[in-house]
This record gives C-alpha cells, sequence and structure tokens, in this order.
C-alpha cells in the first residue's frame, strides 16, 4: 500500500481533477479500488456539486420592512 | 416588454433575496443586491426581449451584482492562502489515511435525491457559514454558480492554484458538515 499514494493526496488530487476534468490516474485508480473511504468521498464530492447546482433556494424572506423600501426605490 | 414593475417586489422579492443571501451570507448586503438588481431592471426594461422569463433575466442581474461584489471584496482585502482556513490535512488525515473519526461515512439511500430538497439548501447553508470568507465565494463561483476554474479565480483575484486550494478545503469541510447536518446526522 505504500507504493500507492495516500489517502490525503488522493482526496486532494480528486478534487483537483473535479476542476481540471484530468481524468484519475493509475495509481489513484488503483488506491480507490483498495479503499472505500476515497471510493465514499469521490462520490460525495460530486454529490456536494449536484446538490448545491439545483437545491430550491431555501431562507427567510424579505422582511416587510425592505419590500416597503424596495418599492419605494422602484417608484 | 415586462410586467408593470410596481408588482416586482412582490413577485420575485423573496426568490432574488433567497438567491443572494446563499451566496453572500449577510441578509443587509443581500438586500442591497436585490434593490440593485431590480432598479438595474428597471432601468433597462426596456431592452428585455421576453427571450426567458423576467425571473431568469434578473436572477442573470443578480448574478452579476454578486460577482462585483466579490470582485470589490477580493479587492479591499485581498485573499491569501495563509489568510483562509488553516490547512484542513492535519484535522482530516494522520499522515497516510483517514483519522477514523472523519473518514467518509455512507450517505445511505438515495443520496442524489437528498441532494436535490430544501432540507440539504439549508444544510449547506449553514455549513456554508461555518467556512472562511474566501473558502465559500470559492465554492459559490465554481459549484453553485457554475464559472469554470478560470472565471471563478479571475473573480477572486487569487491564482487556479490558490483556488484550488480554497476548492479542496471547502469540499473536505463541507463534506463533513453536510455528513453530520443532513446526510448521516445519526452517524456523526
Amino acid at each position: 500500500m505504500k507504493l500507492l499514494p495516500s489517502c490525503r493526496d488522493v482526496s486532494e488530487y480528486l478534487s483537483e481533477a473535479m476542476d481540471s476534468g484530468r481524468p484519475l490516474g493509475m495509481h489513484v485508480r488503483l488506491h480507490l479500488t483498495l479503499c472505500e473511504a476515497c471510493r465514499r468521498v469521490l462520490a460525495q464530492f460530486a454529490l456536494i456539486r449536484h446538490g448545491a447546482g439545483r437545491a430550491p433556494e431555501a431562507g427567510p424572506s424579505l422582511s416587510d420592512e425592505a419590500k416597503l423600501r424596495l418599492r419605494r426605490a422602484l417608484e | 416588454m415586462t410586467t408593470d414593475p410596481s408588482g416586482w417586489v412582490d413577485a420575485y422579492g423573496d426568490r432574488l433575496f433567497r438567491y443572494a443571501l446563499s451566496r453572500v451570507r449577510d441578509e443587509g448586503a443581500a438586500e442591497d443586491l436585490v434593490q440593485e438588481t431590480l432598479l438595474t431592471a428597471y432601468k433597462s426594461r426596456g431592452r428585455f426581449q421576453g427571450a426567458s422569463s423576467e425571473l431568469t433575466w434578473m436572477t442573470g442581474i443578480l448574478r452579476n451584482k454578486i460577482f462585483e461584489l466579490y470582485r470589490r471584496q477580493s479587492r479591499e482585502v485581498p485573499l491569501l492562502p495563509s489568510d483562509e482556513d488553516a490547512d484542513p490535512r492535519s484535522e482530516f488525515f494522520d499522515a497516510r489515511h483517514w483519522k477514523s473519526s472523519q473518514a467518509p461515512g455512507d450517505w445511505g439511500g438515495e443520496p442524489a435525491r437528498k441532494a436535490e430538497t430544501a432540507e440539504f439548501a439549508a444544510a449547506l447553508r449553514k455549513c456554508l457559514d461555518a467556512l472562511s470568507a474566501g473558502v465559500a465565494r470559492a465554492f459559490v463561483l465554481r459549484e453553485m454558480e457554475g464559472l469554470d476554474p478560470r472565471e471563478a479565480a479571475e473573480v477572486l483575484g487569487v491564482t487556479p492554484g490558490h483556488l484550488a486550494v480554497l476548492l479542496y478545503r471547502a469540499r473536505l469541510r463541507l463534506r463533513r458538515c453536510l455528513e453530520k447536518n443532513h446526510f448521516a446526522p445519526e452517524a456523526a
């Protein structure tokens, strides 16, 4: 296992690959076949991207005062 | 041709506000962005051709306002690697492997469906709030706004290498936070 990259290096490499679009190298792919935690992190990084790009907006609404201010600004 | 601008606040105000708030993390700044967006839309309403919905058109204006704000913030307080979250690697890893307390857990059945819910959006907002400003902005630009890395680095005024560091920190911390708060709270 010491010939393979560490989980630390692999997780960093996986993050970079999400942005560079580079295919995963052989050593990383081999690490992934042996390491469930890093397989999970690969899937979870992708899920976070999936959700962040499409999740419905949640959170508070504008206050009544803010709405009044905005209406006045548009008058 | 737009609808009557007097109805815009009621029709679009809350949605624009939530969009802004999820990206700037400050209610006052989000309100200001909505106001600037509505005023810009009002001034340019003669050019609206109806090729998209009014909300889509206004959201596009709002996105540009958010990018302008990020650029301004990055000029005022440049992002330096040393100023951002401490390197998280020692928190998550021992010399080579995941620390047992930090190793990614099982996110259960149908995690893709769980990542499309309002509950996920709320958890993501909470988790983003816990990140430092630069790390959060990098994530917003890349993963929420879908900018390519070169564009995101330009908005933030950082090198592509620094952006990669910011994104790695964001992903590691958000992964852990979302696991605890949304995907597998009982296991965390």
